[in-house]
């Protein structure tokens, strides 16, 4: 398949000025500040072929966002080369913003004092959009986003998720090729949230928008991106699909019975029956049910429910897969490498 | 083209918006009128006193006085939002919006506001230039009125270029949005005749700081008719050169520019 | 002794917060205090052009060097007694934060003073000596005598304090303003300049007409700028500036009193709203 982007080798040095704290700090920084070299992006490649929602993640201060505003052509990369749709960014940059889309969660580029309506006229003319075309983006973007019930209101009087559906068709007015969206469910309930995926799930599916999304929230992960690149330090620390990083770490399951008896939890003890640790194997009263944790690679999830059974009476049950967060949570303390 | 009908689109969108803040403008403008008028009453006293100041009449400093206005309402009224680049806009990150937009970044961060305050100014002006022009006796020829255009447009110049600059200045510090302030407070030596002041304030603001093209060298030359070349022709050049450099600042800074924030 | 103790020993952690201010910010505040130096010279060379253009040695009583010295006294006082401290009341009542002021447990108009002495001790302590110097030295270039008298000079710096507090108290009163009109950018513009030019700090009040002189001179805004310059050179004599100074402590009560009924009122403004 066709690359709609290739990044190679990356790289965004910025300097820092170090100030010590208290009031001697200040003074010394007014004559001889001291200053840093911080390598927020350290050399990061990979490629995004087209069509494709590629998840974006990584810790607070990792350089994602510096990433995504090189990829955007706001900043310069220090060395290293970007090309997306063909383009590089900082070459050309009108031509290149023409045909993606940008939101950034935490800030907006609507106009604040004026009608969301306004905003899409300013920025119609702004992209060129033909009338025609224009009017009937807006009817599909209504119709994913579901404007209407605001799109005559100040922005200022929006809510963070009306105001986030509202930005999201803004970078989507001009049937840009590449979106990127950093952070787009920050701070959003859980419904607003599931109207945000299924929009960009939408997009995706129906224009081909290969989309770059950095998160913090990893149910936007698991439920939009089939592949992710994960930073951290400036450095890329896994680049596959997601069940890829789920078989890498995807020994651990979860099973949960629903006792008859609660009280019967105590008839079970699967340590001494298996003969295993506590970090390979561990149950959970949680009131009328029991949460066993264990290793895959030691126990079998048929040993573990034929013992459940024939020692107490069981009313349900279910198998939970491996969460993604607990695997990154684990990167991201460093108990693992890849 | 493209670019006018951008520009009638943000001024249409601006007026709406205009309409929400009615009362904000109306204290702006009235702020600004206050001033100006208050600086005038100031001249009034002293010219109760002396019948000139340093060869010049009260008709003629009132009419460089509304002459220095021209150029800086205009400047006032259009560029406004310059203020915001230096203030605001790059220290929050804000500056990020602009690059992600296919027109040019000054284009736009300048067409997003105008400043409508400015009308205090250009009453002034207007009431300033209607006392005193027909009290004077000044040369008038087919060209003056293409003149005085052509004056007008590269003497705003003079000021967009420098707040330009100034602005520019934060994409390598963050913010300097006192240093615009500073430069602003120098334009005020543009009010007066140039003779009233020494040698040294007289280089600084004729070749460096060329504030005296924005207003008493053209002024000048429109109350005397004398020295075309230098005071008509200082004010182009001036203008020319200070955009020039302002633009070769201004795109040298979007290189620099490091976004601020996470 | 011990509560005086207690109430620096409170506020001085914001003197403090205002110093480290001033540093972050110096840039900032060379660019202003240039911007201002640079005005205080427009107007030296206007006034240089109109005794140049008199063949009278004096213009409405005032000499030239009278004029330079009022110029830049009348440019320090002003930098001194400017207060903006309240400037932020305005911010933080447009913006709602006010309300975080009330829970805290001291008075926020002390925290703000407290703040404003920090923020502009380096600054006064850089230019005072300067302009007091290079005033002094002038008017003995040109007089050749020292005029500089040290109980004028006391009594200008008891005036000028004063003048500051009465700054500050006024600028807390206008700070409230942004309740009603939610606005500080006109209102500021309009508020400058018309102090400006009822203190005499834009011409001297002697030179307006008489009637209205009469009237501004016991109007609080004098008692800004206008007294302490009169007093620094000494055009009062020492009966004339006791009540003078009589006069600036009344404003001073008045704008207190003021201040504190506005800000009972806003408490419960604020209350109401839920602000």
């Amino acid at each position: 398949m066709e690359n709609m982007i290739y990044v190679e080798n990356l790289r965004k040095e910025f300097k820092k000025i170090i100030k010590e704290p208290g009031i001697k700090g200040s003074v010394k920084a007014l004559f001889k500040p001291k200053k840093e070299i911080v390598k927020a992006v350290d050399g990061i490649s990979f490629e995004v072929p087209k069509g494709e929602i590629l998840g974006f993640l990584g810790p607070n201060g990792a350089g994602k966002s510096t990433v995504i505003k090189m990829l955007t052509g706001i900043l310069m990369p220090t060395s290293g080369m970007c090309r997306i749709n063909g383009k590089i960014p900082q070459e050309d940059r009108k031509n290149y913003v023409r045909e993606i889309g940008v939101v950034f969660g935490q800030r907006t580029q609507l106009w604040w004092d004026l009608a969301l309506r306004e905003t899409y006229a300013v920025l119609k003319e702004i992209y060129q959009v033909p009338d025609e075309q224009y009017k009937k983006r807006m009817e599909f973007l209504n119709e994913v986003l579901e404007l209407d019930s605001f799109i005559t209101s100040p922005v200022r009087t929006l809510s963070l998720g009306q105001r986030m559906r509202a930005d999201i068709a803004a970078s989507l007015l001009h049937s840009p090729k590449v979106l990127f969206l950093d952070e787009p469910t920050i701070g959003l309930d859980v419904v607003v949230k599931e109207n945000i995926r299924n929009a960009i799930r939408k997009i995706n599916a129906e224009e081909g928008t290969t989309v770059i999304l950095t998160t913090h929230d990893l149910s936007d992960i698991e439920q939009l991106c089939e592949r992710i690149v994960m930073i951290d330090k400036g450095k890329k620390v896994f680049d596959g699909a997601i069940s890829e990083l789920k078989h890498n770490f995807g020994d651990i399951r979860t099973l949960n019975f629903e006792l008859v008896n609660a009280p019967d939890f105590k008839l079970l003890d699967y340590k001494r029956r298996f003969k295993l640790s506590d970090a390979d194997i561990s149950a959970e009263r949680d009131k009328g049910s029991v949460k066993v944790r264990f290793d895959t690679a030691k126990v079998s999830v048929e040993d573990i429910i034929s013992y459940t059974l024939s020692t107490v009476h069981v009313k349900d049950l279910n198998i939970k897969d491996v969460e993604i967060e607990e695997i990154i949570k684990k990167l991201y303390r460093q108990e693992v490498s890849i | 083209m493209r670019y006018i009908r951008l520009h009638r689109i943000f001024i249409s969108q601006y007026l709406k918006k205009l309409m929400e803040y009615k009362t904000d403008f109306l204290l702006g403008a009235i702020g600004l009128l206050f001033t100006q008028i208050l600086q005038i009453m100031f001249l009034g006293i002293i010219f109760s006193q002396i019948p000139a100041l340093i060869g010049w009449s009260f008709d003629e400093i009132l009419f460089i006085y509304g002459f220095s206005l021209i150029p800086k309402f205009i400047d006032h009224l259009f560029t406004d939002n310059l203020w915001m680049v230096g203030y605001r806009i790059i220290r929050k990150g804000e500056f990020d919006k602009y690059l992600t937009r296919p027109i040019n970044t000054l284009y736009h961060v300048i067409a997003e506001n105008f400043c409508v305050d400015a009308f205090g100014e250009a009453l002034t002006c207007i009431l300033l230039l209607a006392y005193s022009i027909p009290r004077l006796n000044m040369p008038f020829h087919w060209y003056t009125i293409p003149l005085w255009i052509i004056v007008t447009v590269f003497a705003t110049l003079i000021y967009t270029s420098l707040k330009i600059m100034t602005s520019a200045i934060s994409f390598w510090t963050k913010a300097s949005g006192h240093i615009t302030h500073m430069l602003y407070m120098a334009n005020d030596f543009s009010k007066y005749p140039v003779s009233i002041y020494n040698k040294f304030v007289q280089t600084v603001i004729t070749y460096i700081l060329p504030f005296a093209f924005t207003a008493y060298y053209p002024a000048s030359y429109f109350l005397t008719g004398k020295d075309p070349l230098f005071c008509i022709g200082g004010t182009v050049i001036a203008g020319t050169v200070l955009f020039t450099l302002a633009l070769f600042i201004w795109n040298r800074g979007l290189n620099a520019y490091e976004s601020a924030g996470s | 002794m011990s509560r005086i103790k207690r109430f620096f020993r409170t506020y001085r952690p914001f003197t403090r917060a205002g110093i480290q201010e001033a540093v972050a910010y110096r840039a900032n505040f060379i660019c202003f205090l240039i911007g201002e130096i640079m005005s205080a010279f427009i107007m030296y060379f206007v006034w240089k052009a109109v005794f140049l253009s008199t063949d009278s040695k004096t213009f409405m009583g005032f000499s030239m060097e009278d004029m330079v010295v009022y110029l830049f006294i009348t440019f320090l006082t002003g930098y001194l007694t400017y207060s903006d401290g309240a400037f932020s009341v305005g911010e933080e009542i447009i913006d709602g934060s006010i309300a975080m002021r009330m829970i805290r447990p001291c008075s926020f108009e002390m925290c703000f003073l407290f703040q404003e002495l920090g923020n502009r001790i380096i600054s006064i302590s850089m230019i005072f000596v300067p302009i007091v110097a290079g005033v002094e030295i002038y008017r003995y270039a040109v007089s050749g005598v020292v005029c500089f008298n040290i109980g004028y000079f006391l009594m200008y710096i008891v005036s000028m304090i004063i003048a500051y507090m009465i700054s500050f108290y006024f600028n807390v009163c206008y700070g409230f303003m942004a309740f009603f009109f939610k606005n500080l950018w006109g209102t500021t513009l309009i508020k400058e300049t018309v102090v400006g030019f009822l203190s005499g700090a834009i011409v001297p009040l002697a030179f307006l007409p008489q009637g209205l002189a009469a009237v501004l001179n016991f109007l609080p805004f004098a008692s800004l700028s206008y007294t302490p310059v009169m007093i620094y050179m000494g055009m009062y004599s020492y009966g004339e500036i006791a009540w003078r100074i009589g006069l600036q402590l009344f404003w001073l009560v008045v704008m207190y009193g003021v201040s504190k009924l506005i800000w009972r009122s806003a408490v419960k403004h604020l209350s109401v709203q839920g602000g």
